[in-house]
Order: structure tokens, then C-alpha cells, then sequence
């Protein structure tokens, strides 16, 4: 980065937009950190918006992901892909319409690693053109990024990796809480979104709940300063099918019918899922009454009841 | 007579590995090391500093296991959380005793692929190695394992996964793809110490090259020779690789009624059984 570019502060005390808004804020060719991580807080209803615009070229940066990658790279929204880690775990396996789409050149693979990025988005937010690490040195990571650059450190001498800050363009967090002002609350492991919002030129956000400032500094988790970020909206459910404690766990058969979807190949997945969940499903609320509105909700919430229901939660295969 | 499972061995022989007094971490999609861990935790290493993989919980006790492991179950009881960056940074300041690697190409120097099959051109997209990288190259100690090194022939030819070379290195062994001495270039940590597969558990020579140390009850020589592409080489005496005891396999069992690790096993391997004491 350079420091003719000073980065923007927003200051606006309103900030409230509708998801669509904020979908039309993310321009073909961005650079996107898509917060969450895995099967948690992935901003899933803010990506079905982004999919349903038709937003093409985007590149993707961030640690470990799944269905939120796999199914951008499904509905044609990237062509480069800087993730460490795509996949469905041992529950399901490796991210089929990701596989499809880096396998077949659609999207570039220029994988990274955690801690790599970490230093990335570490130089942007402090406004450095790069941060070293000592790691990397001897695998094949250096030929994937040519722009790595290896120095002596100058005084001591040791062999360094020097990698060069990422900024992206724009990072989109789905949080449990937020304010009007776009202070944001997470509850839970952050992931790598406290770093994504500090290191981004714009960030996006959607809320579970907007609450008032005062009622968000009575709950626990980490917060993220409103001058960091662009616009937010008020999104309930806003993260199915990954999980968002306290209010829903994962949604483990709805990842069941998608996966079995994507598995089958990208035309069945286009037929059985993009075009029912996403092209077929014109807002939230649609969506919301295609994956079994109030009885879905009920049933992912029933985690809280204690450790037998939690756990009755993994074993449904079936949409119910 | 009681008996255990290929799963709880791997467990209790990836257990073994862990020191007490020392930072543990695992990366996602690993159950078996985390029961591992959390056995360690509760019988030889008490003092071990758990951080749960995904949710950087510290020292967690979660009431059973998820078949994800970014899930708030996973850090139920932590006695604190840490940063994505403050779990790296103790890697790089030579805080991590041990991390725990895989790869669906494992080399003889102890190099993992978990990128892509076919480099630069990719035949097969591999879901990235997280921080397995850095982590490698960090941690004091990395314990290897896998839980396919048996490679059935199949139409489009024999894929190994213990192979000469990997196609991609994405975390590092002892020497490079050109054969340098991967302790030349002065990292933080010492590289991979054990490797635990379905049919054996290796350690690394003072050449760095894998080194078979132990069999179990019902595997041989010839099928670890048979399912290498290398020519592994053999320590001066090969042991038994020991059962879990029974309170061990009851915290295994305990730990995992959902008994996601069992999808880490293939199916033709889900019928060995072994014998405890």
C-alpha cells in the first residue's frame, strides 16, 4: 500500500441500509475478505445478494472457509482464489463447485496460509508496505507468489520472508450485534474479522440484532469501532446455513442437501440448489420461507436446552 | 475379553507423542487428533496447554465432538480464547511445543501436499493446508499422520499417499524437493518427529528420511513396504505398537458418541480390532 492513499474513516451516524444496498457496494474485480470461518458466522445472506446481482471477477482472501467460497465460486462471482483452507471438514469432504471451478481454470488458485495473511492484513492496518515472517522459507508457497521477496534481516542477519500487505477492497462480517452507528459485536471465536475490518478500504456488515450502544457495551465479545465500517444491516438468520451462537446452530441437514447437490455436478447444483435458494429466492425473507421459516429457526435454536438436544442437532440428515 | 478399534490405537498412539508442559495445537478437519489431545490432557500431560483448532479455545472441555470444529461446543469450558494472530505469534516466537500435519501426499523427508495434485498444471484441487505451512516451519515438534497409507490399485493407476515427492510441498520436512537440508535455512522449529499411519508409526532418521519404529498386532513389514512408493527405511528394532488402556478408550468413547473421528477411517479398515488390557 502506498501512503499517498490514507484510508477512509466513516463517521456517518446512521448507517443503516437494506442488504441490497450493501450487495450493490461490492463491484466486479474487488478484492473481498469474506469474514466468519468454516461452518460459523459466514455472511451467507449478504453473498446470496452479491450472487443474485450477477457481480463477477471478485478475488477472495481469508483462512478457512466452506460453503460461503464454494458457493461464490458456484455462482460464477470469482476468478481468483487466496484462502488457506476451502472444505467441508470430515463432515462432508473437499468443496465441490470450488474443486470444479480451480480445477478448470474458472478460478486461479493462488492459495496462501494463516499466518501469512495474518501479516498481510497486519502491514495494511498499520500502514506498512509489508511485514516479515520466518516461516514459508523451502515449500512451494514461494513459487505460487512470486511477489514474496526473501532479505537478511539487517541486524541479525537472519534469512526472512518479507510478504507485501494486503488491503482489500471490502470485507464483509456478519456479526451477532451492531449499532445504528456501525459498531459491531462478536460473540465467539472472531476469526480473522477483527483484522479484515481493520486492514479493508470498506466494510459491510450484517447484524443478527441491532441494538443500542449502550446495550452493546453490556455484552461480552469483541468489538469492532464504528469508524470502521461502511454500512450495516439488520439480518436475522443472516448467517444460515453456518452457525451464529447464541442465536442458531449449523444447519446440518440443510449443508446435507447442499452438498449432495453440489456433488452431483455443477448442472445439478445450478437446477436443484442456485436456482431455487438463490436466483429463486428474490429476498431474505423469501429465502427465510424456502428453508422452513419459524420451525427451522426453533429447531436450531434448541441447542440452549442442554447438551442432549445440542447434540441431537448433528445427527439429522434429513430436512425436516 | 475387551477389545478396541484401528481408530482408538491411532488415537492413543497420537497421544503418545504429546509432551506435558508444552502448547498443543490442531488444525481442522483432524478429529482424531483432537481426542488425542484431550486424552493426553487427561491422563499423562496435565500440564499440556490445549488450544482447540478453528476456535483457539485454551484447554477446552467440550461435552462431546463436532463433525466441525469452528462450533461453540468445541470450546465449551475454555479458560480463555485466543487471537488468530496472537495463536500464530506464539508459533513464531517459539511458544508451540507441537503441532499436528497431514497430507494426501506424504514424502519420505516428511514434506505434506494439501494443495493440489499436478503442479503448476492442477489435475486435483486439494482444500489448502490452513496454517499448516507456517506451523511447520514454527512449531518445536510436528507429529505426522495419516489414516490412508494403505493405497489400493484402482483404475486410473496406483496413487500412493506415502509418495517419493510431493507434488506441491505445502508444509515442510526435512529436506526440500532439490534435497537441501531444510535445517539450513534456520527455522524456529525441528520439523516432523512422528508419523502414525494405519499401519505403522515412523520416526525420521538422522538423514531426515522416514524411518518405520513400530507395527501393529496385525500389520507387517511387507504391507508397509507393499503400500510405500519409497523404500522406507527400518529402525534396528521394530516394536508393537501398545493398546490404549481401558480408561482411555472409555475417554475416547466418552468424548465422541457421534463418533465423528471414524470418518477419518476407511471403510475397508473399520474391521480391525484389537485387543486391550
Amino acid at each position: 500500500m502506498s501512503k499517498a492513499e490514507p484510508r477512509l474513516i466513516y463517521t456517518e451516524p446512521d448507517k443503516r441500509r437494506t442488504l441490497d444496498h450493501l450487495a450493490t457496494l461490492v463491484k466486479d474485480g474487488m478484492v473481498v475478505a469474506v469474514g466468519g470461518g468454516l461452518s460459523s458466522r459466514e455472511p451467507m445472506a449478504l453473498l446470496r445478494a452479491i450472487l443474485r446481482r450477477g457481480t463477477r471477477d471478485l478475488t477472495v482472501v481469508g483462512s478457512a472457509h466452506g460453503i460461503d467460497i464454494d458457493l461464490l465460486s458456484a455462482g460464477g462471482a470469482i476468478s481468483r482464489s487466496s484462502e488457506s483452507y476451502v472444505g467441508f471438514e470430515q463432515d462432508f469432504g473437499m468443496a465441490p463447485n470450488y474443486r470444479r471451478a480451480l480445477e478448470s481454470g474458472a478460478v486461479k488458485a493462488d492459495d496462501s496460509c494463516c499466518y501469512t495473511l495474518v501479516q498481510q492484513l497486519r502491514a495494511a492496518i498499520q500502514g506498512l508496505p509489508f511485514m516479515p515472517v520466518r516461516s514459508v522459507r523451502g515449500t512451494d508457497f514461494l513459487s505460487l507468489h512470486p511477489e514474496y521477496k526473501q532479505m537478511a534481516c539487517p541486524f541479525t542477519g537472519e534469512e526472512l520472508l518479507l510478504v507485501p500487505a494486503i488491503e482489500p477492497d471490502v470485507a464483509l462480517i456478519h456479526a451477532q450485534y451492531g449499532d445504528i452507528q456501525g459498531n459491531l459485536l462478536i460473540q465467539g471465536p472472531p476469526v480473522a474479522d477483527v483484522l479484515f475490518a481493520k486492514a479493508s478500504r470498506t466494510v459491510l456488515a450484517t447484524v443478527e440484532d441491532l441494538i443500542t450502544t449502550d446495550q452493546l457495551n453490556e455484552l461480552r465479545g469483541v468489538h469492532i469501532p464504528y469508524f470502521y465500517v461502511t454500512a450495516v444491516s439488520e439480518v436475522p438468520m443472516g448467517a444460515h446455513p453456518t452457525a451464529c451462537y447464541p442465536f442458531y446452530v449449523y444447519d446440518r441437514p440443510h449443508t446435507a442437501l447442499y452438498y449432495e447437490a453440489a456433488r452431483k455436478g455443477a448442472e445439478t447444483f445450478k437446477a436443484d440448489y442456485l436456482s431455487v435458494f438463490i436466483h429463486g429466492a428474490p429476498t431474505h425473507v423469501d429465502y427465510l420461507d424456502l428453508i422452513g421459516g419459524e420451525k427451522t429457526r426453533t429447531r436450531l435454536s434448541s441447542w440452549s436446552e442442554g447438551d442432549e438436544s445440542w447434540q441431537r442437532l448433528y445427527v439429522e440428515e434429513a430436512i425436516t | 475379553m475387551k477389545y478396541c478399534s484401528l481408530g482408538e490405537m491411532m488415537i492413543a498412539a497420537l497421544a503418545r507423542t504429546i509432551e506435558d508442559g508444552t502448547l498443543v495445537f490442531h488444525g481442522f478437519g483432524s478429529p482424531l487428533v483432537q481426542i488425542a489431545m484431550h486424552v493426553a490432557k487427561r491422563t499423562h500431560a496435565p500440564r499440556m496447554v490445549l488450544v482447540a483448532g478453528a476456535t483457539y479455545g485454551v484447554d477446552p472441555k467440550p461435552p462431546f465432538l463436532t463433525p466441525t470444529s469452528n462450533d461453540w461446543v468445541m470450546d465449551r469450558g475454555a479458560s480463555c480464547s485466543l487471537g488468530i494472530e496472537e495463536l500464530f505469534d506464539l508459533a513464531g516466537a517459539g511458544r508451540m511445543g507441537r503441532m499436528f500435519l497431514s497430507g494426501l501426499q506424504i514424502d519420505k523427508w516428511g514434506n505434506c501436499n494439501v494443495t493440489v495434485v499436478g503442479y503448476p498444471g492442477i489435475n486435483l484441487k486439494l482444500p489448502g493446508g490452513g496454517g499448516g505451512c507456517n506451523l511447520s516451519c514454527d512449531a518445536a515438534h510436528v507429529t505426522l499422520w495419516t489414516t490412508a497409507h494403505r493405497s489400493p490399485k484402482n483404475a486410473a493407476g496406483r496413487r500412493f499417499r506415502l509418495v517419493d515427492e510431493c507434488d506441491f510441498i505445502t508444509s515442510l520436512g526435512h529436506r526440500t524437493g532439490d534435497g537441501q537440508r531444510t535445517r539450513d535455512l534456520d527455522h524456529r522449529g525441528n520439523g516432523p518427529q512422528w508419523l502414525v499411519t494405519e499401519l505403522g508409526l515412523f520416526d525420521f532418521d538422522a538423514d531426515g528420511h522416514i524411518r518405520l519404529r513400530a507395527l501393529y498386532p496385525d500389520t507387517s513389514v511387507d504391507d508397509v513396504f507393499e503400500n510405500t512408493e519409497f523404500m522406507p527405511r527400518l529402525a534396528a528394532e521394530i516394536d508393537t505398537i501398545p493398546p490404549p488402556d481401558l480408561p482411555v478408550v472409555d475417554i475416547i468413547r466418552r468424548l465422541d458418541p457421534l463418533k465423528v473421528h471414524e470418518k477419518e477411517i476407511r471403510a475397508e479398515e473399520m474391521g480391525r480390532e484389537f485387543e486391550i488390557a
